[in-house]
């Protein structure tokens, strides 16, 4: 009797949890649609008379947002607080751009390096930091940031430019389109290197390797005792964030016809933070939606001027303190609540807890 | 001795006093709070431009405004904790959240200060002006002063610490929240204290140096990226490792400036510091992982 309960369990395959699976719950639908409706937009947005304008601002929505993701996939998902995303963004930009600009490169064939070479600097900057925890990532991240701005600014002539960064680098070419004909095909180049980037995100935040990336968050001395590898870990997720970073940071330079020593300066570390804190800090769709209002927002506060970064930091202050899941959550509770074909909502992801450090000596 | 020498040992203690300065505040708010503030920079901007507006608006002498610039600065961080800090006081996600918000809050005092004043330098004048020189290098009066007030800072915080009741339960603090707690020491309130002394300790470091480095709604970020630096190397929350780290990174910076070139400055630092967290993780005093599970 026992032996055939045991038999029948272990032929029956066991049911897995839809709460432990909330990935299995996205209907294909809704992507498909989704891909059709970026797939048109373009030909649509053409009709306005701001269009361009707009396909643009995708462009640029995309761009971020293939950064702000590779960002959260590390600090919100692996608690790692790197602040060299820009760095690396910029690493990217400037190895595709000097192979062009130097040694005459077709850009489709340069930037594929860009993501080579970010992730070779990513292992530079991960073997000696990834080790050390919180404060001493920061730092160290920091002052990465730093000397890769100096090398920017005060290296050779065919890297620094002369100090303003590299300004005539070939853009892409397709065939002989010109004028809109050619902002779609950007348009669609840039929504290809998004697509990619967030199913390879969603699928290593869905993978074990996730799973044991947010352990180990949110209880490391556990995650670590059940067999963890911590280093090897977000090694491997650092390496995964400098591959799209440097993608980004190289599309990025064939796009604007050069990339400028003024992308190290600290707004542009703020903006994408802000992204990442109002979408929602740690969660799949946050970053996605932060970029998408951060830019949307910056049309219109640009006029403000200074106001605009006044704004943005206490925008930044506010939300930290008082709605630290940011808004992502809210939007993912209302769509289970309302729209949600069925079952039951998925745990709300726990914001990750202070490790016990410090004392006074 | 040699003129370079002198150069280098004189610029190597000025600098030395003055990281020194800025991370015993950063150092004493690790170190009982557990916030890393990257507010602190904006802070040390806060006291100095209170002091600017005092000198120049209002005509008054450097003296009256250097009190004037500290109190403003501990009052902002006061401010800061109130709005800021106390809302996630034993929450989960104290890390994250204060660590974004003093960004935030760095970025919003660097706009009103272009919004308020404009984004040109400005120059304090010296509490001491005048100079003297020793072997061709000029040494000023406001340096020494500089020197000076951080060494007795340092002795002051560390009997501070050490005697009054007020040090005692910060120190308490420090080491366990929840057993001060029941000790019937007002843990929030120290809090608040700690974080005071700390933007006091910014405004000060702010008035001080701004006759050296200039004035600008950015001045503070660099600083804070040193005291950082000389938190971290001297280990997080020792008030004898800031000191002593000030001292060992701003001789070695000064050194490596004045005989490898300024260009090299930086990024030896920046290699000793790495160095330096393989083979002592926890800094040169830092309190170990082990003895804090």
């Amino acid at each position: 009797m026992s032996t055939q309960a045991g038999v029948a369990a272990g032929v029956a395959r066991p049911k897995l949890d839809q709460a432990a699976a909330p990935w299995r719950r996205v209907s294909l639908y809704t992507v498909g649609a989704v891909a059709l409706l970026l797939l048109a937009l373009p030909w649509v947005l053409l009709r306005l008379d701001i269009g361009t304008y707009l396909i643009t601002l995708l462009i640029l929505f995309f761009v971020q947002a293939v950064v702000a993701q590779s960002w959260n996939l590390i600090m919100g998902y692996g608690g790692i607080y790197s602040f060299a995303q820009v760095a690396l963004f910029a690493v990217g930009g400037w190895t595709s751009g000097v192979l062009v600009h130097s040694l005459g490169w077709n850009p489709f064939i340069a930037i594929l390096f860009s993501p080579i070479v970010a992730v070779i600097a990513a292992l530079g900057i991960g073997l000696p930091t990834l080790r050390l925890r919180g404060v001493y990532v920061v730092l160290l991240t920091l002052a990465f940031h730093e000397l890769a701005r100096v090398f920017a600014v005060t290296g050779p002539r065919f890297i620094s430019g002369g100090g303003y960064g590299l300004v005539t680098v070939q853009t892409f070419q397709f065939g002989n389109a010109i004028g809109d004909q050619r902002t779609i095909y950007l348009y669609y180049l840039a929504g290809l290197i998004f697509a990619i980037a967030t199913f390879v995100i969603w699928r290593v935040i869905h993978s074990p390797l996730g799973v044991a990336m947010t352990a180990l968050r949110d209880s490391e001395t556990y995650a670590v005792s059940r067999g963890i590898n911590q280093f090897r870990v977000r090694m491997v997720l650092f390496t995964i964030s400098a591959f799209f970073t440097g993608l980004a940071g190289g599309y990025s330079t064939h796009y604007n016809g050069g990339i400028s020593t003024t992308i190290f300066d600290f707004p542009r570390i703020i903006d994408l933070l802000a992204m990442i804190v109002i979408g929602g800090w740690g969660t799949f769709g946050g970053p996605i939606l932060g970029a998408g209002l951060v830019i949307g927002l910056d049309q219109y506060l640009v006029a403000l001027g200074e106001y605009q970064n006044l704004l943005l930091g206490l925008i930044l202050a506010v939300i930290a303190v008082f709605a630290p899941q940011g808004l992502w959550p809210m939007i993912r509770n209302a769509y289970d609540k309302y729209l949600a074909p069925e079952g039951t909502p998925p745990p709300l992801e726990a914001p990750p807890t202070a490790p016990l450090e410090g004392g006074l000596s | 001795m040699s003129t370079q020498l002198v150069q280098a040992i004189w610029g190597g203690v000025l600098f030395g006093s003055v990281y020194g300065l800025m991370a015993l505040g950063l150092t004493l708010v690790w170190g009982a709070v557990r916030l890393l503030n990257l507010a602190h920079g904006a802070i040390f901007v806060v006291g100095s431009y209170v002091a600017y507006f005092v000198v120049s608006r209002l005509n008054l002498p450097i003296l009256v405004a250097l009190p004037i610039g500290v109190l403003a600065a501990a009052a902002f961080a006061y401010l800061m904790h109130l709005t800021f800090i106390r809302p996630v006081i034993g929450k989960p996600g104290f890390d994250n959240s204060t660590l974004i918000a003093t960004v935030g809050i760095s970025i919003a005092v660097s706009a009103a200060a272009i919004l308020i004043f404009d984004p040109q330098y400005k120059v304090i004048p010296p509490v001491i002006a005048g100079n003297f020189t020793v072997s061709d290098v000029q040494i000023t009066k406001q340096g020494l002063l500089v020197i000076g007030t951080s060494l007795a800072l340092f002795g002051l915080v560390y009997l501070f610490l050490t005697y009054t009741r007020q040090g005692m339960a910060i120190r308490a603090v420090s080491q366990q929240q929840e057993a001060a707690s029941l000790m019937s020491i007002p843990v929030v309130r120290t809090y608040g204290l700690v974080i005071a002394i700390s933007g006091a300790l910014a405004g000060l470091a702010g008035v001080l140096l701004s006759p050296f480095f200039f004035l600008n709604p950015n001045s503070g970020f660099n600083p804070m990226i040193q005291a950082l630096i000389v938190t971290i190397f001297g280990g997080l929350g020792s008030v004898r490792g800031a000191l002593v780290a000030g001292f060992v990174l701003g001789i070695f910076e000064s050194f490596v400036e004045v005989f490898y070139g300024v260009a090299w400055a930086q990024p030896g630092v920046f290699l000793l510091i790495i160095l330096m967290l393989i083979v002592r993780p926890n800094g040169l005093f830092g309190i170990g992982e082990v003895r804090r599970l």
